[in-house]
């Protein structure tokens, strides 16, 4: 590893996609929609007491299982697809940097950018929090807002894997959102309707939570603002019931780790074989 | 005027060929695009590459870079293309690159630079970093969108030029270019000759034989694929204008 070169990539990826549109619809949008939640949310705990707060921050963490993965999916798929189609990925390849320099550079970059997104979004919210129910539930935000941040990592690095492999841009766009539909919803349908009529058992749902690395950041969103089980959803509430909550949060902590390695892995293997 | 080539200095005895391409073989499926080709650069050689489109000009530059996988060896300064001492013995302009709309002139330059751990902060750095006229390179203020394609090419070949690498490798350069920075560019391979640089340029066949005087102070040699098989490999003045476009005639016609 070259880390001066990983860091002037990182530099050069994250200078481009905050300068895109996507980036800046994103982060305007998400940080739209997280201080309408905050609002809400206060609004519920003024109205309902307490139980307001489950709402408000349920709210908050759908909103960072569905913007920033999505964005993050669509950055990563975009990268290396986007410069070989332009051209752009000889001219970098021939640089004295290796490919995992580049893979680790351009993920890093990308991430940086959601970062970003994240931190404008919960920025605001945790501003009108503190502004309005003092910082009691700030700790919880911010556990969120951390959890928020690794799955940002596996978004980003599942994109860059998809965009290393596919034949197009437009290719690696379409399975990207293919997979996040599939992950943000698709998967939770089908378990749900399928596990009534089937009986999933221990494993079944066990594995419902850890193949889906959307439904383990939800988990651990959940886990480390101190959810119940209503919010952590029948995956969480069971695994959390079996295992305890450290134990759930340490499998869900590395499923979201497996995923990040194994996206790397095959974004290197994608970038070293197939022709820039 | 046709310069002479300086005599090459004694240290160079017994160093390893800058370039050295042997029985090179590619295909696309069926399709052979380099066929046994081999070819040797030595430190100080500047060479054209010549031949029709899809001939496997820029298929022999993409496997002498290290991008495309190949069968038969390809070495510089005894290195493989794509191994750690290799990368970045190279500079190299492809023939088409689409460099990002929404950086500056100076943002790209300095990026690359950083990958090749030169520092341009300063107008005397980036002077010494890339030896080219003045007013080849567009304002580095200048975002890449506001640019023409010409400019937006001139700014490639800096970055190919980008701290004198040992080798470069230039896919039709003055692709795009007007009269006048075409003539930029020789000017700057012949500095680049003078400083004693190797080169290997693709050059479409028309364009070589009608700039063939122009080249030849800038060039050695002239190797002529076609086929992709090498066909001639002499001095530039042994090619001859083509005097036809369009008509059906074998390459080798087009040697003296």
């Amino acid at each position: 590893m070259n880390p001066a070169a990983v860091r002037a990539v990182a530099r050069w990826e994250l200078r481009l996609a905050v300068r895109g549109r996507l980036v800046m619809g994103t982060a305007v949008t998400f940080t739209v929609v997280c201080v309408l939640a905050t609002l809400l949310g206060l609004r519920s705990l003024s109205d309902l007491g307490l139980a307001g707060v489950g709402a408000g921050t349920g709210a908050l963490i759908n909103l960072a299982i569905l913007f920033p993965p999505l964005m993050g999916i669509m950055l990563g798929a975009n990268s290396l697809s986007s410069a070989r189609e332009r051209s752009l990925l000889p001219l970098m390849l021939v640089q004295p940097l290796s490919r995992l320099d580049h893979v680790c550079g351009v993920v890093i970059g990308l991430v940086g950018a959601v970062w970003l997104t994240i931190g404008f979004g919960f920025g605001a919210s945790a501003l009108l929090l503190a502004g309005v129910a003092g910082t009691a539930d700030i700790g919880g935000l911010l556990a969120i807002v951390a959890s928020a941040l690794g799955v940002g990592v596996v978004s980003v690095a599942l994109g860059v894997a998809i965009s290393a492999v596919s034949g197009s841009r437009l290719q690696a766009l379409g399975i990207s959102m293919g997979l996040w539909f599939l992950f943000a919803f698709a998967i939770d349908l089908v378990l749900a309707g399928v596990g009534a009529a089937v009986h999933l058992g221990p494993l079944g749902l066990f594995v419902g939570v850890l193949v889906n690395p959307l439904e383990a950041g939800r988990v651990l969103m959940v886990l480390a603002s101190g959810g119940d089980a209503l919010t952590l959803g029948p995956f969480g509430a069971y695994l959390n019931q079996t295992v305890g909550a450290a134990w759930t949060a340490v499998a869900v902590c590395a499923s979201l780790a497996t995923w990040t390695g194994s996206s790397l892995l095959l974004a290197w293997t994608g970038i070293s074989r197939r022709e820039p | 005027m046709i310069r002479t080539r300086k005599k090459r200095p004694p240290e160079d005895a017994g160093l390893p060929e800058m370039l050295a391409i042997q029985g090179v073989r590619k295909a696309f499926g069926e399709h052979v695009v380099l066929d046994d080709v081999s070819l040797t650069l030595k430190k100080g050689d500047i060479a054209l590459l010549v031949g029709a489109n899809g001939c496997g000009k820029s298929t022999l530059l993409r496997c002498v870079s290290g991008l495309t996988a190949f069968e038969g060896s390809v070495r510089i300064l005894g290195a493989e293309p794509r191994s750690a001492v290799g990368r970045g013995l190279i500079g190299y302009l492809p023939q088409l690159v689409s460099l990002p709309e929404s950086v500056t002139v100076g943002e790209v330059i300095d990026h690359f630079a950083s990958l090749r751990k030169i520092s341009v902060r300063t107008p005397a750095d980036l002077a010494a970093a890339v030896q080219l006229p003045d007013g080849f390179l567009p304002g580095l203020q200048r975002p890449i969108g506001a640019l023409s394609g010409g400019m937006r090419r001139r700014v490639a070949l800096a970055v190919a030029l980008l701290g004198s690498p040992p080798l470069i490798l230039l896919d039709e350069p003055a692709a795009s270019l007007d009269a006048g920075h075409s003539a930029s560019l020789w000017e700057t391979l012949k500095v680049l000759r003078e400083a004693g640089g190797t080169a290997l340029i693709a050059m479409p066949l028309l364009v070589t034989s009608l700039l063939r005087h122009d080249l030849a102070s800038v060039a050695d040699r002239a190797v002529l694929l076609d086929h992709g098989q090498v066909v001639h490999d002499g001095p530039v003045e042994s090619l001859r204008p083509v005097p036809v476009l369009g008509a059906h005639r074998p390459m080798s016609a087009s040697l003296r």
